[in-house]
């Protein structure tokens, strides 16, 4: 095993142990608390498919920050990448009609056109007048905010509905379940496989990943930094507007109000937890949801509230984020101890002979 | 002369495995100046820190006047009356010269207020006693780099340290400042104190130490009286090989001019002219040294060339093509570039090896291509990295491994190589052995020679008027942004173009 996965266990297990500590603090019992936990998240079909399922949209705007942020833009408006997403996807569910073969997949990409429409405006004021993409984007927000707000409330909203959100979309626009797995799933995992694909073999996301760790070494190299922060900025955007998409087409099947509830920020959070890598974001994506997920049959079956979880959550992400480097620190120094106790044993056993 | 301090066996390991010193016995007199001289990585510096409190060790003792010493801290060696001058200096600029110095040690007047006068008048009596050439009056901000390297050194006199260490001390000094300072170390050495100066550069060691300690791969090599040995000696005792210091350039005709570089005007954000009037041309076959102070421009030379600015006026013409409007990456398709910055323009540091030696050819190089243009090639990557190691002789475990995995000599080898594999007709090389233990610069040098024979026409730039001498062609000098001298290297002189450097034109005789 290498040193990164060592350490990302090692991260899991204190964090679940100062986690077990804050429930006895509490007076709960935490080994049946856990227990419930994963019961209810990883345990047997249904708990699993349910745990895949809610991770799409956290791995998706997850994987839209890890890509953006390993390659150098400041992303941060997954969240409202995502509700612009899903709102082109609802108009489009709307208004078009075809059969389902086409309709989802138009639905799909008017999500990822919504996303990237959104980021490429923040591109669009870095290239022009060199705001940075980072306020750029965290400002966008709030206008994809109460613009959708506005847009579900006002132009779209269902007038049999009694709070704001749009009609229902077309049902050829909904998301098959096949058995207990969701087709949701599938979509997410292809777009993780094509921008792993993208970001290690293909020649431009080469040049992605060395703007990310030095720009101006990349610039020299002839990578046309410009562009390259375009195109990140769109494909990061579009990557935030499907998890809105499929958020749409697989649950309520219309935008209402607080659809894109806390994903994009989890995302983020998992982006950061994984260190900007591509498989480490699907993993912890299916991890934080296994947690979120698995909370819910906690409080069912024992008295601990349902907000445990997110403190677990908390507690994780830290100790996690610190143990990436400290195991590392700690591992080269016990190393390097044991090399300095050879140096000395060998010299006094050259003086013996 | 009696012993004042005695390393015993100490042996450190920086996690996880790199062994700096492997069991170094080492020991100091009363009154000496004793160099420590070793490759990068050799560990001489890291000596010194251990000494200084500044890196824990792993083992060995340390015994200072015959008495056991631990210094956990920089401080706590002070105390004991060491101290040492750091290759970075750090100093308020907007504090006078002996704010400086007695700032963290103030003479306490009354009601606990600072005794200015006291202070003052302490700085100056110290100032007289070394003869140091330094008004106390000076805001450090405004003074030279020579003199706030004085200040420093003072900074430690005026705390009663009587061993000095300094790292590296000439490193930021111009030809000029040099023997000012050794002539101060010399004084105060007279006057009692140790010095103990870490340097590579041999023929300063040769000059100032009573004694030099060579140091190689960790190990001390031995100790040896100046006057006993030789340059060829010390050189050889350092890289554990007979070293070259002189290399001959060959006679040959020189072909059609390559690089143009017309009229280069440049005025930067602030307003201040970095470029005037810059005009160079290099012909196939010939090296073109650029010689001159740093900050004389020669950094807005090479990003002009590279297209990182963009001049006001004047032209760049490689092989006849104006590059002066050109994207970078048309410019280099025509250009070598061999940036000084290793860490910031040459590669990325925590990009693997591969990743490293491929950028550019990635683009340029068909094989590394795969599926139209779309995506790299990885097998035939792997084969480039591996012949670019074999023909650059670089030492290496993995071209997966981290370029940081690499030492300073072979990172400069993958870069090096890198640039020459692209079989570009102009080279242009910016301090390319900076920072470069002795073996290394022998093989840089080496290679530029070998372009020459090729063929390339080079622009050097370098701060090394040694290494200039002995590899360029022509010499120019950048003076303030202006070609002050552009002179055949038969023809002129270090002495002169040192002036030059410093004074610009001279006057007429």
């Amino acid at each position: 095993m290498n040193q990164k996965t060592i350490s990302a266990l090692i991260g899991i297990l204190i964090g679940l142990l100062i986690g077990a500590v804050i429930l006895l603090v509490q007076g709960y019992d935490p080994l049946a608390t856990y227990q419930a936990l994963f019961q209810y998240s990883l345990f047997g079909l249904y708990p699993l498919s349910t745990t895949i399922k809610n991770s799409v949209p956290l791995i998706l705007t997850g994987l839209s920050a890890s890509v953006a942020f390993a390659s150098g833009p400041v992303n941060l408006g997954q969240p409202g990448q995502l509700v612009m997403g899903a709102l082109l996807a609802t108009i489009g569910g709307i208004y078009l009609h075809l059969p389902p073969a086409l309709e989802v997949p138009a639905l799909l990409a008017l999500a990822m056109l919504g996303g990237a429409l959104w980021a490429g405006l923040a591109a669009f004021f870095r290239q022009a007048f060199n705001m940075s993409e980072f306020i750029v984007t965290l400002m966008l927000n709030m206008i994809a905010d109460f613009f959708t707000a506005w847009a579900i409330s006002f132009p779209l909203m269902d007038r049999k509905a009694f709070s704001p959100m749009t009609p229902q979309i077309d049902r050829a626009g909904w998301l098959p379940d096949w058995g207990s797995f969701n087709s949701a799933i599938p979509v997410m995992l292809i777009a993780v496989g094509i921008m792993w694909f993208m970001f290690n073999r293909w020649k431009i996301g080469y040049e992605w990943r060395m703007s990310g760790q030095n720009s101006l070494f990349a610039r020299l190299g002839g990578c046309e930094i410009r562009k390259n922060f375009v195109a990140v900025m769109l494909v990061t955007g579009a990557l935030a507007g499907l998890a809105g998409g499929l958020v749409v087409m697989d649950g309520p099947h219309r935008f209402i109000k607080g659809l894109g509830a806390n994903y994009a920020w989890d995302g983020v959070m998992i982006a950061i937890v994984a260190n900007n890598d591509i498989l480490g974001t699907l993993f912890y994506g299916l991890f934080f949801s296994a947690i979120q997920t698995g909370a819910l049959g906690m409080e069912l079956i024992t008295n601990v509230p349902n907000e445990i979880s997110q403190v677990l959550q908390a507690v994780l992400v830290l100790v996690i984020v610190a143990s990436r480097e400290a195991t590392v620190a700690i591992m080269n120094r016990s190393a390097a101890r044991r090399k300095a106790r050879q140096r000395v044993v060998g010299h006094i056993e050259e003086k013996a002979v | 002369m009696e012993e004042i301090i005695r390393m015993e066996h100490i042996v450190k390991v920086y996690p996880p495995s790199v062994v700096a010193l492997d069991d170094v016995s080492v020991s100091f007199r009363q009154g000496e100046i004793h160099a420590v001289v070793g490759e990068n990585g050799a560990g001489k510096s890291t000596l010194m820190k251990v000494l200084y409190g500044l890196v824990a060790r792993d083992d060995g003792e340390i015994f200072v006047r015959g008495q056991p010493a631990q210094f956990h801290e920089p401080g706590e060696a002070i105390a004991q009356g060491i101290g040492m001058v750091h290759q970075e200096i750090v100093l308020i600029p907007e504090y006078t010269v002996w704010e400086n110095i007695i700032l963290g040690a103030e003479p306490a007047g009354l009601f606990g207020t600072i005794d200015a006068d006291r202070a003052r008048r302490q700085v100056a009596e110290e100032i007289a006693e070394f003869q140091f050439n330094l008004d106390p009056d000076a805001q450090v901000g405004e003074i030279s780099v020579a003199a706030r390297q004085k200040v420093e050194i003072l900074k430690l006199l005026y705390r009663n340290v009587s061993i000095l260490i300094l790292d590296e001390p000439t490193a930021v000094l111009t030809p000029q400042e040099i023997p000012q300072l050794f002539s101060e170390l010399k004084k105060m050495r007279d006057n009692g104190k140790t010095i103990l100066f870490v340097s590579h550069r041999l023929d300063e060691v040769m000059e100032l130490s009573d004694r030099i300690t060579v140091m190689r791969k960790g190990k001390k090599v031995d100790t040896v009286e100046a006057n006993r040995t030789t340059k060829q000696d010390l050189a050889r005792m350092m890289v554990g090989r007979e070293v070259i210091f002189s290399s001959r350039r060959s006679q040959h005709l020189y072909g059609e001019v390559v690089c143009q570089i017309e009229n280069l005007s440049y005025r930067d954000p602030e307003g201040r002219q970095r470029l005037k009037d810059v005009s160079i041309n290099v012909r196939a076959g010939e090296i073109v040294g650029v010689a001159g102070v740093e900050g004389n421009g020669q950094y807005e030379l090479v990003n002009s060339v590279v297209g990182l600015i963009q001049p006001q006026q004047g032209k760049v013409l490689v092989k006849g093509i104006d590059l002066t409007h050109l994207p970078i990456l048309q410019r280099r398709e025509l250009i070598s570039f061999v940036p000084q910055d290793r860490g910031k323009m040459g590669a990325s540091v925590n990009a693997s090896i591969l990743e490293n030696a491929i950028m550019l050819h990635h683009r340029l190089n068909p094989a590394l291509s795969a599926w139209k243009g779309l995506l790299l090639n990885f097998a035939n990557a792997r084969r480039f990295t591996t012949d670019l190691e074999k023909k650059f002789s670089v030492n290496m475990a993995s071209s997966d491994d981290p370029f940081r995995s690499l030492s300073g000599g072979n990172q400069q080898k993958v870069i090096l190589g890198r640039e020459l594999l692209l079989n570009n007709p102009f080279v242009l090389l910016d301090q390319p052995t900076r920072g470069l233990d002795v073996g290394s610069i022998e093989y840089v040098h080496e290679q530029v020679l070998a372009m020459r024979e090729a063929g390339r026409a080079i622009l050097l730039i370098s701060a090394d008027l040694e290494e200039l001498f002995m590899l360029s062609d022509r010499i120019v000098v950048l003076y303030r942004g202006e070609i002050a001298a552009d002179l055949p290297v038969e023809s002129t002189s270090v002495e002169d173009i040192g002036m030059r450097m410093l004074e610009g034109y001279p006057e007429a005789s």
